[in-house]
């Protein structure tokens, strides 16, 4: 004698509705989920009356790469309301799905497979079964989540283009085929309607399976481990019309005793992964962004909402509730709708469900309905509210002490020490930090909130959480000011639950992670960036681990560039110290240290082509830079003395020779008759235009004025280009044209003013000359220059 | 029944000379085949089934015949409009020039009512009296007011029969002028204080209004007028297909009935115009991978329609007969360049940029066109 079983479509309230009603018949002493087996521990928790759904089983690997498979319940899912009902009644629950090990273990043996669907799920590697062979060829290879979930493989089929089942609506003369489900299956109360017509739908699927060998396979173990674990409760001696299966419809009628069970042998044989259990909240929004994956799925809040109307045994309120919803909502946001429009879509609703012969209204109804009456037919006017009807913020929540990871535990309690528990929602918030101390405030702890605050951020960006995302602060370079954007959404929570393998807490995770960056590190800068995050995390045994490590690679490296990145770094964190509240002296040596490579690595560096030529020209800035912030600390004769060395070097890349003349000329280091001397040297005739322009376009990169009031060196330049030969005019006219690009028009100005002088013309007639605009065949011209292969010179 | 059948073949000779026949005479068979087969309910006042309604709309099949669509793209749209004549409210169809507002209103009336000649032409110009009821002056001078001397409004007969009228562009009616169908559409009642009686509508009754979004001058209407209609927003045919087929259907319908001496376009031709106007209209290209500036005017898919039977005119009697490239450029100048200036060098730049680089195939549009835009 075969166990009844009652066939769902996951996440459709009716389906709920009829399983208690039909549950309520049967009195089982034991109900069977399509749950993962071994998750049975959880149900307590998830039964407590304190836990609200959205609600979801975490499975996750316990090595790396972690794996993760999600279960998510909604309060309609009728796979829940099993669990509550059981918990009512006294009944046992035992899920009889293949065990998380394996299925953690299928999910990597998947990428093997051919795309079938659209892959129009691109980069998210969800594992819902129904989508497994669109999704399986995706390896799950980042850490995104698996949504386990087989929603009777209708979804499966819409996914692949114009299928069957869009044909069959099309048919009915529905748009699409959630429409058609919810018109024929989620409004018709009749007793034992929902089980029958499901029933009757997973033959017919079963008949008409389209989807992929692999998918197929992976359905048929599971339907024998299914009937393997129906098997043993039959054997424990409970009798098998005290026992009630819940599954998915499509795996509904296989489940008898026509076909094997699993054997002890075949199971042995299964792949696994070991693996833990948690729980997590979900949410709304994210039931909804699954696309494809069940009814009730796209608009979670309205099937919510038709949850509550069929409790309530007022199923046909559903169209006033919704509706007075999307009104209420836009009165909200002050956009005045009265309840006569209410009324009236109300009406009009029933009158396109009329127009499908349907019993009431389905959300598409609805939704066109308050589009032209409360929207007067702009979707736009009311789409807001239509996404709060259908979808909604709503995100679960478990009691504390519920099974959790000791991560999630942390998270929780730094969120409450941190006072930052309002910012644990689904919609986006700012929040502004200020890192000083609060003078008014009473305790140490209260004093540096923000600051804690802060390093407790900057930790979850560490391990790569997207609960937290910095902004650009708006007072440019005020160190103690942070913007950061927080938004909670179920993929942060899985990050965190990742998290747990790095360490037990938030703080010991973020360490491990940084240790582990830091023993992959090979360049300065990695390391330098290490220690400044570590800084703002407020990890300093991390922070000196992170120096020492850049320290050694800075010996071993000549890397011009890095050094320079890794000194700003430095810099930073250094300059950050007294408002993080920390001693940066130990950081104080090794700025010296790297400021002295970086020096000595100037001119090695200055042997380069054009291209890299211009990123060195930024390093020597920041060089220059950090040398002017800790003068004190820093050599800065070595400094200069290599400048001069480069400014005079004919061999080395002329623009950054021209931009030590540059630092040079501003710090006051090179004298009038110098640079005289110089520009004439640079600017000879004869000098390739290569050589002579690039230099000039180095050396104008920096004070401008300081050039335009030496009136010798536009004589210089003036004679330069006028010596040069056609073929040399057209390579120069490139670099001075970039080089004057970096004046204001006033420069120019002043620049034409001193031509004017040397050629003997009027300020006004030069000026005008040349700041007049291009013409087109100029224009023309200048283009075909910007493709000049200068390699060839 | 004799007598209606010659009502019916007297209103069909009649038609053949009329420039534009309505809906309810080009399409009689077509009806004639749904009332037919119509087995749904009807509501009071209705010719036919709602469902029906729609058949005779998008198409269909009744009995055996098959029906035609009228309005091609957005069936949802059109069960929305449906609806919402069946629960007594009016409807307001609103959108662009050339969206098939009046198109629409009027193949809906006729279906539903079997007339749909009880129309207000909004204009500045229109009275409260053309939408209410006026005075034949003479009888009213000579005996008073009476039920003979008034001239009823055709929404005023409209109300009396319980049938539907039609109310077109009447965004152009001034303000106070449209208000006057505020309490007319709520209250669903006209006093007639000079005969101190009131008319009550009868059940079926209902309105279709149409307003154009784009056009300058045209009056806002008010909040509390805009409560008392259901409100669809026409959109212009979202792929280039469904124009194509639009613009096919009713080129053809009118190539015939206005008895033009050419051969119907090609469907390259039709292509080549829908792309123009759609890439002019959008702002892009249809591949989307390079902006065009977009002209004054609206482009809409009527203009289309229209350009392509003037460029079959202009074949038929003073061309070759088949539509040529030369025909359709002459066309086309005329219809994106309506503003002089900036038209003119809209129009110049989509040449340049777009068409000469479509290659061979739109060598002859691209070559006719620029001489034209010299």
């Amino acid at each position: 004698m075969a166990v009844a079983v009652f066939g769902v479509r996951h996440l459709s309230p009716s389906g709920a509705w009829h399983l208690r009603q039909f549950l309520d018949e049967r009195m089982p002493d034991v109900v069977l989920i399509e749950g993962m087996s071994g998750c049975e521990a959880l149900i307590k928790d998830i039964v407590r009356r304190e836990t609200q759904p959205p609600i979801a089983i975490l499975a996750y690997t316990d090595e790396l790469p972690v794996r993760t498979v999600v279960y998510p319940l909604a309060t309609y899912s009728p796979e829940y309301q099993a669990m509550l009902w059981a918990n009512e009644h006294h009944a046992e629950v035992r899920f009889i799905d293949l065990p998380a090990d394996v299925f953690l273990a299928l999910n990597e043996v998947a990428p093997a497979l051919e795309v079938e669907g659209d892959g129009d799920q691109g980069g998210v590697p969800t594992t819902e079964e129904m989508e497994a062979a669109a999704q399986e060829a995706h390896p799950t290879d980042n850490d995104e989540d698996g949504t386990w979930d087989d929603s009777m493989a209708l979804e499966f089929a819409e996914k692949r283009g114009p299928s069957l089942y869009e044909r069959f609506a099309e048919q009915a003369g529905e748009l699409d085929y959630d429409s058609y489900w919810e018109r024929n299956f989620e409004h018709n109360l009749s007793p034992d309607s929902y089980r029958r017509a499901a029933l009757e739908l997973g033959n017919g699927l079963r008949d008409l399976d389209e989807s992929s060998e692999r998918w197929q396979a992976e359905n048929l173990v599971r339907e024998a481990f299914m009937r393997r674990r129906i098997q043993q409760v039959l054997d424990s001696g409970v009798s098998a019309e005290k026992v009630v299966a819940v599954v998915g419809a499509f795996h509904a009628p296989v489940l008898g005793d026509d076909w094997p069970a699993m054997t002890d042998e075949e199971f042995a044989r299964l792949p696994r992964r070991a693996s833990r259990l948690t729980l997590m909240p979900y949410s709304y929004f994210r039931l909804s962004a699954q696309s494809g994956y069940g009814a009730g799925n796209n608009a979670p809040a309205y099937f919510d909402l038709m949850w509550k109307s069929l409790e309530q045994g007022a199923l046909d309120d559903l169209p006033h509730r919704y509706l007075t919803n999307v009104a209420r909502r836009l009165r909200a946001a002050g956009t005045h709708r009265s309840t006569a429009e209410v009324i009236e879509s109300v009406r009009l609703a029933r009158t396109l469900s009329a127009l499908k012969q349907g019993l009431a209204p389905t959300l598409r109804d609805l939704r066109d309905a308050a589009i032209t009456l409360i929207g007067q037919g702009e979707v736009s006017r009311v789409a807001e509210a239509l996404a709060h009807a259908d979808v909604g913020t709503a995100i679960g929540h478990l009691p504390e002490g519920v099974s959790r990871t000791s991560i999630q535990e942390d998270f929780e309690r730094e969120l409450k020490r941190l006072r930052l528990e309002k910012y644990r929602s689904t919609v986006k918030q700012d929040l502004q930090l200020d890192l000083r101390e609060n003078r008014t405030a009473k305790s140490a702890d209260a004093a540096f909130l923000d600051l804690r605050r802060s390093a407790f951020l900057h930790r979850l960006k560490a391990l790569r959480m997207e609960f937290a995302r910095p902004q650009t602060a708006h007072q440019q370079q005020a160190n103690w000011a942070e913007h950061w954007q927080l938004q909670w959404t179920p993929e942060s929570e899985i990050q965190l639950v990742e998290a747990v393998l790095l360490g037990e807490t938030i703080e010991l995770a973020t360490s491990y992670k940084f240790q582990d960056v830091l023993s992959k590190c090979t360049s300065v800068t990695e390391a330098a960036s290490v220690v400044r995050a570590a800084c703002e995390c407020q990890l300093f045994a991390s922070m000196e681990q992170a120096r020492r490590r850049l320290q050694e690679l800075s010996v071993e490296t000549s890397d011009f560039a890095g050094i320079a990145q890794a000194a700003v770094e430095l810099g930073a964190v250094v300059r950050y110290g007294d408002v993080r509240q920390f001693d940066a002296s130990s950081l104080r040596p090794l700025i010296a240290e790297l400021f002295v490579q970086g020096s000595l690595a100037l001119l090695p560096a200055a042997l380069c082509d054009a291209p890299t030529a211009q990123v060195r020209v930024a390093a020597m800035e920041q060089l220059n830079r950090i040398n002017l912030e800790f003068s004190e600390l820093v050599d800065e004769e070595l400094w200069t003395a290599q400048l001069h060395r480069l400014a005079d070097r004919d061999d080395r890349s002329p623009l950054m020779s021209g931009y030590a003349c540059a630092i040079l000329l501003e710090r006051g280091l090179l004298t009038n008759e110098e640079l005289s001397r110089e520009v004439s040297r640079r600017l000879s005739p004869g000098i390739s235009a290569d050589l002579g322009a690039a230099w000039f376009e180095g050396l104008a990169l920096r004070n401008h004025y300081a050039l335009i009031g030496r009136q010798r060196l536009w004589e210089c330049l003036a004679d330069y280009v006028t010596s040069l030969d056609d073929e040399q005019f057209r390579p120069a006219i490139v670099f001075l044209r970039r080089a004057f690009g970096t004046f204001s028009p006033l420069e120019k100005r002043q620049i034409a003013e001193n031509l004017g002088q040397y050629w003997g013309v009027s300020a006004d007639l030069a000026s005008e000359l040349l700041n007049e605009e291009l013409t087109e065949e100029e224009e023309q011209a200048l283009e075909g220059l910007n493709d000049f292969d200068f390699d060839d010179l | 029944m004799a007598k209606k059948k010659e009502a019916a073949n007297n209103a069909a000779a009649l038609g053949t000379q009329m420039l534009r026949q309505p809906a309810e005479v080009l399409y009689a068979d077509e009806l004639e085949a749904l009332i037919a087969a119509d087995r749904d309910d009807r509501p009071q006042g209705w010719r036919m089934s709602p469902r029906a309604v729609l058949t005779y709309i998008v198409g269909g099949k009744a009995g055996g015949k098959e029906i035609t669509p009228k309005y091609i793209g957005h069936q949802r749209l059109v069960e929305i409009a449906i609806s919402t004549l069946v629960t007594d409210r009016a409807l307001l169809l609103i959108g662009e020039p050339g969206t098939a507002k009046s198109w629409l209103s009027e193949h809906l009336t006729a279906a539903i009512t079997g007339d749909s000649a009880k129309v207000v032409q909004g204009t500045a110009g229109t009275t409260e009296e053309q939408i209410r009821y006026t005075w034949n002056y003479a009888m009213l001078i000579a005996n008073g007011p009476s039920p003979e001397a008034l001239i009823r409004s055709p929404i005023f007969r409209a109300m009396e029969s319980g049938s539907i009228a039609r109310f077109e562009e009447i965004t152009r009616c001034a303000s106070e002028v449209q208000d006057a169908m505020i309490s007319l559409l709520s209250e669903k009642r006209l006093a007639i204080p000079e005969l101190s009686i009131e008319v009550a509508a009868a059940r079926g009754f209902s309105l279709i209004a149409t307003a154009n979004t784009r056009d300058r001058g045209v009056n806002d209407m008010s909040a509390a007028l805009k409560r008392r209609f259901n409100i669809i927003v026409l959109p212009t045919p979202k792929e280039l297909e469904t124009e194509i087929d639009i613009v096919k259907r009713r080129v053809a319908e009118l190539a015939a009935s206005l008895e033009l001496r050419a051969e119907v376009p090609t469907d390259e031709a039709i292509e080549k115009v829908v792309t123009i106007f759609r890439e002019l209209r959008t702002g892009q290209t249809l591949d989307g991978k390079s902006k065009i500036k977009t002209p004054s005017g609206v482009l809409s898919t009527a203009e289309a329609i229209s350009l392509l039977t003037n460029s079959m005119a202009l074949a038929g009697h003073f061309g070759s007969g088949t539509i040529a490239a030369d025909d359709i450029a002459a066309g086309l100048q005329g219809a994106i360049v309506k503003d002089e200036e900036k038209d003119h060098s809209v129009w110049q730049e989509y040449l340049k940029n777009v068409m000469k680089k479509r290659g061979a195939a739109w060598r002859d549009l691209y070559q006719a066109c620029s001489d034209q835009a010299d």
